[in-house]
Order: structure tokens, then C-alpha cells, then sequence
């Protein structure tokens, strides 16, 4: 009976629904579904739902088994793996979340509650509840669907983290039972069929297969939601609740928040309807907003592929929620900090355009944000960057003061460089295995460095292409590393042919799956002037005449380099001369030292190594030059600056 | 009338002490220079001859930080710990300066000699420190009260940071307006020192509250007066001083100049309220 209701509530949303198709051709294989309908308790900050979930056996053999994220379990004590890696915990007896299936059964009618068990795979915590395994009464045949009908219960949690409530904010994400990925044998380098489905933890995002979403969900009038579906409908129930019916498709998870105090803008770009979620004082930096967006959608769309969906809901959330800026769900993200940054500063257009990318880099391209976190976090820092800096202006994207400057890339490196753990791992480690809290180091900002210097080595037009072919090779798929590196090597080849090597992986080997650093450094360089002199030996006594020659415009010049660190990369050496001569050499930076010879009547003043900064792994750059004259400018205004402010703050606090 | 009278006396009282004041910029020049000297040549040896100093020239650039390494940590404390040393001398030096000031404005306008100011500097550095530390405190109190009591209690009822802002913002306001009775009870307190010879540091705060209802308008407004100009000068060397990025030698020195001229006349402008309150103070009988 109670399958029956649920069948008939969820056929019910989706006949309003099936007649607003986004796409008549699917971008995606479409393997798994989800049609929800549920109501939102804003008194028990409880989401109860009846849900049809399926899922297309795409491989070969039979399938005994579901897996599931149960993720909201992750919520549920203190002993789940979430909440001890990342300390969190219930502001009171009200903040706990969990996750609960009252009534599972699969098409056929099988009832299988008594089949469900929760398993740890990643690291065998007993209290972890945030994957099931739900035992099937028939394997699912290759080719067939899988269809489970489930009632579900969800709290959700306080603090906010990402997903839960504050006060009478909600964002709700991860928030329903879900699949997880059932990877077929070769797709990313696997040996064997099977379901890919991770605990949750603090420090790791998703993976998920792009699938259609019916959503309603009924909630009180005078909250205003939005999420990253099509908006279809809105019913009055009458009763001071309302109904929101959402469509969306090919995207990898469904979001949604709710709040009485919303403000809704709406813009367009191109075909893409945007759609602003943001609050009274964060109104004041709306354009500022919906231009870093329009700026993401433009550079992307030129440089990477086309952006796929019509519409895109961003939310900046108020203080109350701030916790759940800064996140992406494809085609809705969450933005943070209007209002509360001073202009010049660029943190929320960063933030913006960041959670944007992320429509592309595991959106559309769909890696596994747990197994692979570079893979989207890295590349999408990569892309930031360059958009942050490519509008704002490069040298001071981020920040700019008349004092003070700072690029989105330079800032990125800087987070590198400075960090004692920067050789604490190499960057392909599961994103919850980090060590010494270095996730963030590595995932974001080192792999966007490598990536700034493979640009700098490959050059942008041959990095933009690399982009541009693995969307075209990946898009509305789940491509790996290895998958990534492979594309890298094949545009390579085919633009620079073997000037590189066979393919890139003598570069990859060392910055992503080594853990050492890039220092090439400028020894010396010496102008010695050529002595002629003949030499009689007479016993002990040797006796030196200069030659009469006059050589004294002889120099022999030379410039020593060292390679410090162990990463070794081709690198360009820029030698200046006395009488206006300019010499570029190319190392290819594998030995430990090399000198540069020359002599002549002319002198070095000038050698830089890596004169374009193309080499941003290159962990000390002020070590990479030599010939600035001593009474340089800069150290002097700041003399004359540290004077003046110690004197004004002297005269301010003198009554 | 009577405003701008005091106002204008002042300002000849504070332009015929220029010797004095001149001497105080000079005395307090040397004095950060030799601390900060050191700290140009660290800044040397750290870039050698590197050519990433190109990305100072255009404000200090962030990136550079991690190619400094632990160097920017060391200089960066070195300049932190110099910079408190020099606050701390230099606070204890313009109290010491003070006194001279206040003795000139009060007892012996016009005929005041270098070795004389000196003098009296010292006569009363102790008292004059003690008024000065005692109504730091008073302002350290006040801005508590105006400002940080009302923003926890807005945060704790509004649980917002845009309503805390802009609680903050008005009480900023009022905490200004304030601001000119604290100067006014310091400088009364301090010229009934120099007129009475009276070395006691809490007889001398009596005194500045006390005599607060003698031409309290007309001196609040003088004080409120000069405090903007004042206010408006700061504002004005700040913007300078970080905006701008000479990049040659010679006008970095016309730079240094410009600064160093700005600081001159700020000092000018302090005279110059010690100057007009001591010109709107009745003679010392009236101050109790």
C-alpha cells in the first residue's frame, strides 16, 4: 500500500513534469534518475520524501547489489568519520543529522528493509553510516534498470557544513539516498566491475553519475527557494505551504535552499538564464556578482566548450548560512562574502567565478572528487586564475591598492611555496588521506601551480587546446587522471611533435604523482678579464711575465646555475650583455649545474633564469637573477614610507 | 568671533614657536632613522641583485612574499618589533616635547629659547607623562563604551554583521564628537601644570574636568575645529604617503621631502590646538 502511494505520488509529479524536457537529446547516458517528492518541516528541520531512484546496468555481467550514499549520517555522532576528521559537531540536541529509509522495495514489489547494511570502505568505522548496501532480490540483468522505490526520512544538521539548517536558513545538499558510480572494468584505469562509493568525509567533495532530477517539494509560502533545476512549477496548496516542482538534467547532484528572507535578480547570458539568490545588503554588490559569473560563462565557453544548460542559479547566503558559501553543485553554486569585503578586494568575484568552474570541471566533466580531488579542485583553481586575472588585471587580480598588489595566481603559488608541507605528499592521493591537513595545499594550489607551468612550458594556445579536447573527449563522462594525462600528451604531440618527448608523463611523474620541489638558481656570474703570460720553471722558483699583449678587453663571462630542487624542467636562461647583446640559452634542466661561457670584449651585466616567469613551480624566483644595481629604488620609498607612517602613528597617539 | 580670534592667536603662537617644532621633527627624524636604516640594508641583502625587486616598484607585490621565504618573516618582525620600540619612544619623546609647548604657550610667548623649551620639557616629563598615559586610558574606556558595548550587544540581539557595521558606524560618529573633550581636559590639565608649577598628576586631571564649563562651547568647537583639519591632513598623508610609487632616484628623494614636509606641518597643526585651548584658558586663578 505504501508503495503504492509512493508510486502514485511520484507518477503524479512526473506527468506535470515529463512535458518540460530541457534537452530533446540527452547530454549524458542518463544511467541513474531520481523522482523526489517531499516536504520541508521548517519545526523539525526534517525532510521526509518518497523518492524513485534507478539505475541502468551498463556492464556486461549481472548485478547483485545497490550501493548508496546515505550522507547525512555523517551527521548523525560524534564517531562518524566526518565528524572526527573534521571535528565537527551538534550545536545542541537539535543539530544532529542523519539519514533514514523507512520503506524500501525494487519494481517488482520486494520489500528489502531487511536487506540494507551499512558499510565503511574506506576505513572500516563501524559508526559510519554514510554508504548502504542494499542486497537485491534479483541481480540486475545487463541492460536492465534497477528502480527502488524509497520513503526516506532526513534531518538535517546545525552547524551548517555545506548542507543543514541555521536558524530559518536551510540549504539542503546531499540530502537523499543516492548511487554511487557503478564503474564498469577500463573506465578510469579499473581492473574490475564495481561500485565506486566513498564515506563521507570533512575533507573530500563527490562523484556521481549525470542524471535526471524530478523534484517537488513542498515547503511554507513565505520561504523563497531555489535550486540548481528548472523551475516548472509553483502550486498554493491553500494551507500556507506551497509546492515547488524542479526539473533538471545531465547534472550530478541535486541542491536546493530555502529561506524567507531571499532576494531574487535575474540576468541572462547568451541562452543561460541566471538566476541570483542573495540577501538585502548583498544586493549592493549584485552586478559585481552576475559580471564574475558572465565573466566564467564567457572565458569557459571560449576556451574549454560550450556551456551546456539554459539556466543557473547562484546563491550568495546571508551571514546565518555563511557556512554553506563556496560550493558547487553544477548548475547551482554557492558564492560568499558580499557585502562584507571591501572592494578591492576581489574575494567573492573569485569565490564566484571558482564555484562556477566547477559547472565544467566535475559538472560537466565528472572525475571523482574523492579519489581524484586535483582533478577538479586543481584544474578549477588553474581556470580562476586565469579568469580572476585575465578581468581584474593581471599582476593585481586579487588584490590592488596603490601599496599593495596581488595576482589570483601569485596568491595561489604563494599558499604553495610557503608551506613547510609542500613535499609532505604527492598530489594523487585520495582526498582523505592528506596528511598534516595538506588537502587544500595540494589539491587547489599545487596542482594549480603545475598547471600554470605546464601552460608556461606547452604554451597557453597548446594548454587551451589540451582543455578544448579533453571536453571533447570526456564531457558527460568520468575521466581519471591518467585519462587527463593522456589528452595532454596527444595535443602535445600533435602541436609541438616530439619536443616534449614520446608523451608528458616524465612531467606529470614528477609534479603530481612526485613530491619534490622546482628550485633552479643563479650561482654567480663572473667577468674575469683574460691575462696572457708565459711562465719559466727553474727549480722551485717560477717566475710569471706578463704577456705584452693588451688583452685587457678580454673577459672570459661566465653564468653558473644550479638546480637545487629535484623536479627538473626545461627552463631559459636570458644573458644581457654590456654592449646591448642579448643571448637566450634553453637547459633542459636535468643536470645539477650547468655554466654559460663566453668570452669576448663584452661583459655580463644581466642573466636571468626564466626571464617570463613561466615557471611557477619554481619555488624561489628571487634567486633567479642577477645584475640589479645595488641602490635599488624600491627598498628606498619603502624607507621613506616606514619613516613617515612610524612618525603619523607617533603624532596620533601623543594627547 | 571669539572662535576664530583664539583660532587665529594660536596660529601665530604656534608659527613664532616654528624653532621649537622644527627642532622636535628634526630630534624624532634621526631617531626613527637609525632604527630603520638597518632595516633597508635587511631588504638588500635579502634581494642582492635580484631583479624580482621590478615587482616592488608597483606596490608591494603579495607574490613576492613566498619567494622571500622565512627572510620576509624575520624582516617582517624585525620591522613589527622596531616599529612598537619607535611608538614607545616617540610617545614618551612628544610628551617630553609637550611640556616645553605648554610652558612657551603660557608663561613666556615670544621670547622663548630652544634651551629654555628643553628646560622645561624636562620640568614637566613625569607629570605631563602621567596625564598623558591617564587619559589614554580614559579614551581606552570611552571607545569600549561607545563603540564596543553597543556592537556586542547589537551582535548578540541582531546576530548580523551588516546591522553591527552600521551600529558601529553611528557610534564611530559620536565617538569623534567625543573625542575633542578628551583633548580639551588633557591640554587644560596640562597648562594649569605649566601655569601653576604644580607637578601633580591627578590635581591636574581635576583641574582640566573641572574647568571643562569655562568656555566649554567655545573651546570644544576650537579643539572640534582643529581636530578635523587635523583629521583631514592624516587622511591626506596616508592616501600620499601609500599611493604614491616614485620610481627614480631623484624623485623618491622629492618624495621623501614631500612626506617629511606633510609630517611638519602635522606637528604644526598639534601646536596649534595646544596653542588656541591655551588661548581660550583663563588665567591660571580660574582654574581650580
Amino acid at each position: 500500500m505504501k508503495r503504492l502511494s509512493t508510486l502514485i505520488l511520484i507518477l503524479n509529479a512526473c506527468l506535470q513534469i515529463s512535458g518540460q524536457a530541457i534537452f530533446q537529446t540527452p547530454l549524458s547516458p542518463r544511467v541513474t534518475g531520481y523522482d523526489i517528492t517531499g516536504s520541508l518541516n521548517t519545526k523539525d528541520h526534517t525532510v521526509s520524501g518518497k523518492m524513485l531512484a534507478w539505475w541502468v546496468n551498463t556492464s556486461s555481467t549481472p548485478v547483485p547489489e545497490a550501493i548508496l550514499h546515505m550522507y547525512l549520517n555523517a551527521f548523525s555522532s560524534t564517531k562518524t568519520s566526518f565528524a572526527g576528521e573534521g571535528r565537527w559537531t551538534a550545536a545542541g540536541d537539535d543539530g544532529w543529522g542523519w539519514v533514514k529509509i523507512t520503506t524500501i522495495t525494487d519494481g517488482a514489489g520486494n520489500d528489502l528493509s531487511g536487506n540494507m547494511k551499512y558499510i565503511s570502505p574506506d576505513d572500516g568505522n563501524v559508526y559510519d553510516k554514510t554508504v548502504m548496501q542494499v542486497l537485491l532480490a534479483t541481480p540486475v540483468e545487463p541492460g536492465d534498470t534497477l528502480r527502488l522505490y524509497i520513503d526516506f526520512e532526513s534531518k538535517l544538521p546545525s552547524p551548517i557544513v555545506r548542507t543543514g539548517f541555521a536558524e530559518d536558513y536551510y540549504f539542503v545538499a546531499q540530502w537523499f539516498p543516492k548511487f554511487g558510480v557503478y564503474e564498469t572494468a577500463g573506465m578510469r584505469q579499473r581492473e574490475a566491475d564495481g561500485w565506486n562509493c566513498h564515506q563521507f568525509h570533512p575533507n573530500s567533495e563527490f562523484y556521481a553519475n549525470h542524471s535526471v532530477y524530478n523534484v517537488s517539494m513542498t515547503m511554507p509560502t513565505e520561504y523563497v527557494a531555489g535550486s540548481g533545476g528548472v523551475l516548472v512549477e509553483e502550486i498554493n496548496n491553500g494551507d500556507s505551504t506551497k509546492m515547488l516542482v524542479w526539473r533538471a538534467e545531465d547534472i550530478v547532484d541535486f541542491a536546493w535552499t530555502a529561506w524567507p528572507g531571499y532576494k531574487i535578480v535575474k540576468d541572462k547570458w547568451r541562452g543561460v538564464d541566471i538566476t541570483f539568490l542573495t540577501f538585502q545588503q548583498g544586493l549592493r554588490i549584485k552586478d559585481k556578482q552576475l559580471e564574475a559569473v558572465k565573466y566564467g560563462l564567457e572565458y569557459l565557453d571560449a576556451r574549454v566548450g560550450p556551456y551546456p544548460w539554459p539556466h543557473l542559479t547562484f546563491v550568495d547566503p546571508p551571514a546565518v548560512g555563511a557556512a554553506a558559501g563556496g560550493m558547487e553543485y553544477t548548475t547551482l553554486f554557492t558564492s560568499s562574502g558580499a557585502g562584507m569585503v571591501p572592494g578591492f578586494l576581489k574575494m567573492p568575484e573569485m569565490v564566484t567565478i571558482h564555484e562556477f568552474g566547477h559547472a565544467y570541471f566535475m559538472g560537466i566533466l565528472a572525475s571523482n572528487e574523492f579519489e581524484e580531488p586535483w582533478l577538479d579542485e586543481g584544474v578549477n583553481s588553474y581556470w580562476e586564475q586565469r579568469i580572476v586575472d585575465n578581468y581584474y588585471g593581471d599582476g593585481y587580480g586579487m588584490i590592488r591598492l596603490p601599496f599593495l598588489k596581488g595576482s589570483d595566481a601569485d596568491l595561489g603559488r604563494l599558499s604553495y611555496i610557503s608551506s613547510p608541507s609542500r613535499s609532505a605528499a604527492t598530489n594523487d592521493l585520495p582526498s582523505w588521506m592528506y596528511p598534516h591537513g595538506t588537502y587544500s595545499l595540494m589539491s587547489y594550489q599545487k596542482a594549480a601551480v603545475w598547471l600554470n607551468t605546464l601552460e608556461g612550458i606547452i604554451g597557453t594556445e597548446t594548454m587551451d587546446n589540451v582543455f578544448r579536447e579533453y571536453y571533447r573527449q570526456w564531457a558527460f563522462r568520468h575521466p581519471s587522471g591518467r585519462d587527463f594525462i593522456n589528452v595532454v600528451s596527444e595535443v602535445v604531440r600533435k602541436e609541438h611533435g616530439y619536443r616534449f618527448g614520446e608523451d608528458m608523463s616524465w612531467y606529470f611523474d614528477q609534479v603530481l604523482y612526485g613530491s619534490g620541489i622546482c628550485d633552479y638558481k643563479m650561482i654567480d656570474v663572473s667577468n674575469s678579464k683574460i691575462t696572457g703570460y708565459t711562465g719559466i720553471i727553474e727549480g722551485d722558483t717560477v717566475t710569471f711575465a706578463r704577456s705584452d699583449r693588451k688583452t685587457d678587453s678580454l673577459y672570459k663571462a661566465v653564468v653558473r646555475i644550479e638546480r637545487i630542487g629535484d623536479v627538473m624542467l626545461p627552463i631559459e636562461v636570458v644573458v644581457g650583455f654590456d654592449n646591448g647583446d642579448v643571448i637566450t640559452e634553453q637547459w633542459d634542466g636535468t643536470a645539477r649545474y650547468i655554466d654559460f661561457e663566453y668570452e669576448g670584449t663584452r661583459k655580463i651585466v644581466r642573466a636571468v633564469i626564466d626571464p617570463e616567469n613561466k615557471i611557477d613551480m619554481d619555488v624561489n624566483r628571487i634567486n633567479n637573477s642577477w645584475g640589479r644595481d645595488d641602490n635599488f629604488p624600491a627598498s628606498r620609498r619603502m624607507l621613506a614610507k616606514y619613516v613617515t607612517l612610524i612618525q603619523l602613528l607617533i603624532s596620533m597617539i601623543t594627547i | 568671533m571669539r572662535l576664530f580670534s583664539a583660532l587665529k592667536k594660536g596660529a601665530c603662537k604656534t608659527a613664532g614657536s616654528y624653532k621649537l617644532l622644527i627642532t622636535m621633527w628634526a630630534i624624532t627624524l634621526v631617531m626613527i632613522l637609525l632604527v630603520a636604516m638597518p632595516l633597508k640594508r635587511g631588504l638588500k641583502i635579502i634581494f642582492s641583485k635580484s631583479f624580482a625587486t621590478d615587482r616592488l616598484l608597483d606596490g608591494f607585490d603579495l607574490g613576492l612574499v613566498g619567494d622571500m621565504g622565512s627572510a620576509f618573516g624575520n624582516l617582517l618582525g624585525s620591522a613589527t618589533y622596531s616599529g612598537f620600540f619607535l611608538l614607545i619612544t616617540g610617545f614618551l619623546l612628544y610628551t617630553f616635547f609637550a611640556g616645553g609647548l605648554f610652558a612657551c604657550y603660557t608663561t613666556a610667548y615670544g621670547s622663548f629659547k630652544v634651551s629654555a623649551f628643553l628646560k622645561s620639557s624636562a620640568h614637566h616629563f613625569h607629570t605631563f607623562l602621567g596625564i598623558g598615559i591617564m587619559i589614554l586610558l580614559l579614551i581606552v574606556v570611552w571607545t569600549f563604551v561607545i563603540i564596543g558595548i553597543p556592537a556586542a550587544i547589537t551582535g548578540t540581539v541582531a546576530n548580523d554583521p551588516f546591522t553591527v557595521m552600521t551600529v558601529s558606524r553611528i557610534m564611530a560618529v559620536v565617538w569623534a564628537l567625543g573625542l575633542p573633550l578628551w583633548f580639551l581636559v588633557a591640554d587644560r590639565a596640562r597648562i594649569w601644570v605649566a601655569t601653576n608649577g604644580i607637578r601633580r598628576v591627578f590635581r591636574a586631571l581635576g583641574a582640566g574636568f573641572s574647568s571643562l564649563r569655562i568656555r566649554f562651547k567655545v573651546s570644544y568647537l576650537a579643539v572640534l575645529s582643529v581636530f578635523i583639519v587635523n583629521l583631514a591632513l592624516l587622511g591626506l598623508v596616508f592616501a600620499f604617503t601609500a599611493g604614491a610609487l616614485p620610481e627614480k632616484g631623484i624623485l623618491i628623494s622629492l618624495f621623501f621631502i614631500a612626506t617629511q614636509a606633510l609630517f611638519v606641518l602635522r606637528i604644526f597643526l598639534k601646536a596649534w590646538r595646544y596653542a588656541t585651548v591655551s588661548e581660550l584658558t583663563p588665567g591660571s586663578g580660574e582654574l581650580q
